[in-house]
């Protein structure tokens, strides 16, 4: 009697541990806090805290101070995290070759690892992090092409002006391949070094191909700023009227066009979900066992366009967008 | 300046060969870009690139004129156009007062390059490196501490619009092609028809003997390094205005446009020989070579190449009639 009794008991500790054990602390690394991306991820990580917290969890935002001495301190963060033993990490995977060796060791120590924002699917597989939750940007590409098919875009320019870099050459070639895949075309503009930064430059480049290609009917940028110049650029051509505008991610007087009927849309890789998300999969894989069959998961592309710009400047408002 | 009005004697002017070479580009766009290249809108295209670079391509030669340099340019254009964001764009304060600050603030960085090369006697490409980097910092921190971004919007209307950033004469050239007119006469004037002018070339050539033959060369010094940093201020400006945004990044590529179209306009690297005329001849040229591709049928990848072997030959024309210049000597008599 007396046995069953111990081990009755023994079962009862083991049980409240392993339920002290399976609350889950959760720590999410991101970047410094002066930068506007990552205050926009750190809006998810607080709404998601609650139902965190209400089942017995936390969560800690540990964030980069700076970016001088980027992959040390990043390297630094993921043994705080493992030192400070929590059950589960959300990590970026910004510099694979210093982080990684670190991140197997939080794998290692029984940390479940979500990959956010930067590694990809193919890195999550390999390190044996349970998701990606993030964006790439071949099919945010793709989305662009699509909505520009949708809308009865025909030839779309590509303005590009980072020729050359990996994720710009994603993105451009993500919409002509979509847009020819709906019957139309697309050509990239790569722009000389030249150009790169001055507005008034970019401006007169595109409006030089739309007076010399009359068949032209959408322009789509690889940054914010850029279509500040491209939409200067259109209503130069005098062919505002024809000409459809689009950016990826966004900036303030970006949305002001999209509600002022100058530009159409904008593809953003909402930052706001990598949070949310990354913390509420990884606090139910931990504390409930569940496991996302989705992966990876995209956050992106989000497109902004005349539907939703009331909610995405609300969101703008709160911080999310 | 000795003036000479017959065709050989026009032809011998630092100038000249600029104007060949801005010639020369045209004629080369003119037969692949076809008529659009041509007509007023594809005529705009290349000079409000021409304008924007143009107002700080000036100073910047003259600085080169006189033995300096100064690359802090690149960063006083985001300063000048994130200046005028954030005080009329963020804050909402009136847009005069932005302007007002964003050229104090160009005055003030001239003042303070002027005052370091003239003390200090590090060679100015130092100072003003240091000054590039010092006011890109200050511009990043500044942005981000105080609007939490990169980017700031801003909306202009009314006359500070119309005056600095909007389109005039039939809507496609930019108020700034107007503004840098005006500069170009005032620097044609003071370098070429006041005393001031032989001073700087003075300086090029021999800053010491310039001295002792009583010009004031520091004061002339920090004058220049005012009005360098100031246009360039005052080009983010109108760019803030006219684009209804502003960026902390961006404004590298003028450092290195603006010492191309100085040297194309004739400007010897060294110092001591160049005119205003020159130097505006040869921001049209770089801003024709750099604008033109867009108006021909040549693949976008080759751009840049076609912009390198242009400008090559512009200033290799240059060249051959600045040597051709400098060795005439008027034939006495024939056999």
């Amino acid at each position: 009697m007396k046995l069953m009794k111990t081990l009755a008991w023994a079962m009862a500790t083991t049980t409240l541990v392993a339920s002290a054990a399976a609350a889950a602390d959760i720590a999410v690394i991101g970047g410094s806090n002066d930068d506007a991306f990552w205050n926009k991820i750190k809006k998810g990580i607080d709404d998601a805290r609650p139902a965190v917290e209400a089942n017995g969890g936390t969560v800690n935002y540990l964030r980069l101070v700076n970016y001088d001495n980027f992959a040390p301190d990043v390297v630094q963060l993921i043994r705080t995290a493992i030192s400070q033993d929590v059950d589960g990490l959300v990590i970026p995977n910004w510099v694979p070759e210093a982080e990684d060796p670190a991140i197997k060791d939080a794998i290692a120590a029984g940390i479940t690892v979500i990959l956010m924002n930067a590694g990809g699917a193919d890195k999550a597989h390999e390190l044996g992090a349970i998701n990606y939750i993030g964006n790439e940007e071949y099919p945010a590409g793709v989305a662009g092409g699509e909505y520009f098919a949708k809308h009865g875009q025909k030839n779309v320019l590509c303005v590009n002006t980072l020729p050359g870099a990996t994720n710009t050459e994603a993105r451009c070639k993500g919409v002509a391949d979509a847009i020819t895949a709906g019957g139309g075309k697309s050509t990239q503009l790569p722009l000389p070094t030249t150009s790169f930064g001055d507005a008034t430059a970019v401006a007169e480049a595109i409006k030089a191909e739309l007076l010399k290609d009359e068949t032209i009917d959408g322009v789509i940028t690889i940054s914010a700023g850029d279509a500040d110049s491209a939409a200067i650029g259109i209503s130069q051509s005098g062919r505002a009227d024809k000409v459809s505008l689009a950016s990826f991610d966004m900036n303030e007087a970006g949305l002001a066009r999209i509600k002022a009927g100058t530009q159409t849309f904008a593809i953003d890789q909402q930052p706001y979900l990598q949070g949310f998300l990354s913390v509420s999969v990884l606090a139910s894989a931990i504390d409930f066992g569940t496991s996302l069959p989705t992966f990876p998961v995209l956050t992106g592309p989000g497109i902004v366009d005349a539907s939703n710009i009331e909610a995405t400047l609300v969101g703008v408002e709160k911080g999310a967008r | 300046m000795i003036r000479n009005s017959s065709v050989g004697g026009l032809l011998r002017r630092p100038e000249a060969g600029a104007f060949l070479g801005l010639v020369a580009v045209l004629l080369f766009f003119a037969v692949f870009g076809g008529l659009t290249f041509l007509k007023p809108a594809g005529m705009s295209s290349w000079l409000n690139v021409a304008a924007n670079l143009g107002i700080i391509a000036i100073p910047v030669g003259l600085l080169m004129i006189a033995g300096e340099l100064d690359i802090s340019v690149g960063a006083m254009v985001p300063f000048g156009a994130m200046t005028t964001a954030v005080i009329s764009g963020h804050y909402g304060l009136p847009i005069w007062l932005g302007i007002a600050v964003a050229l104090g603030f160009g005055v003030l960085v001239g003042l303070i390059n002027g005052y370091m090369v003239i003390r200090t006697a590090v060679p100015s490409l130092i100072v003003t490196l240091g000054s590039l980097f010092a006011v890109q910092g200050i511009v990043l921190g500044l942005t981000v501490l105080i609007t939490k971004s990169t980017s700031v919007a801003l909306t202009v209307e009314g006359p500070a619009k119309a005056v600095f950033g909007d389109f005039i004469l039939g809507g496609q050239l930019q108020t700034s092609v107007g503004w840098w007119l005006a500069f170009t006469a005032c620097y044609i004037f003071f370098v070429h028809f006041s005393r001031y002018g032989n001073w700087i070339f003075a300086m090029g050539g021999d800053k010491v003997s310039a001295r002792n033959a009583g010009i004031p060369t520091d004061r002339m010094t920090i004058l220049l390094f005012v009005l360098s940093s100031t246009s360039a201020s005052f080009v983010g400006m109108s760019q803030a205005i006219l684009y209804n945004s502003a960026q902390v990044a961006g404004g590298q590529s003028f450092i290195f446009n603006a010492i191309i179209s100085v040297v194309v306009g004739g400007v010897l690297l060294t110092g001591g020989f160049g005119s205003v005329v020159g130097i505006f001849f040869g921001t049209i040229t770089f801003a024709i070579v750099n604008q033109g591709i867009y108006y021909t049928d040549f693949d976008r990848n080759w751009s840049s190449l076609i912009i390198g072997v242009l400008l090559l030959g512009a200033v290799l024309m240059n060249n051959t009639f600045r040597k051709m210049a400098l060795s005439y000597a008027p034939k006495k008599g024939a056999k």
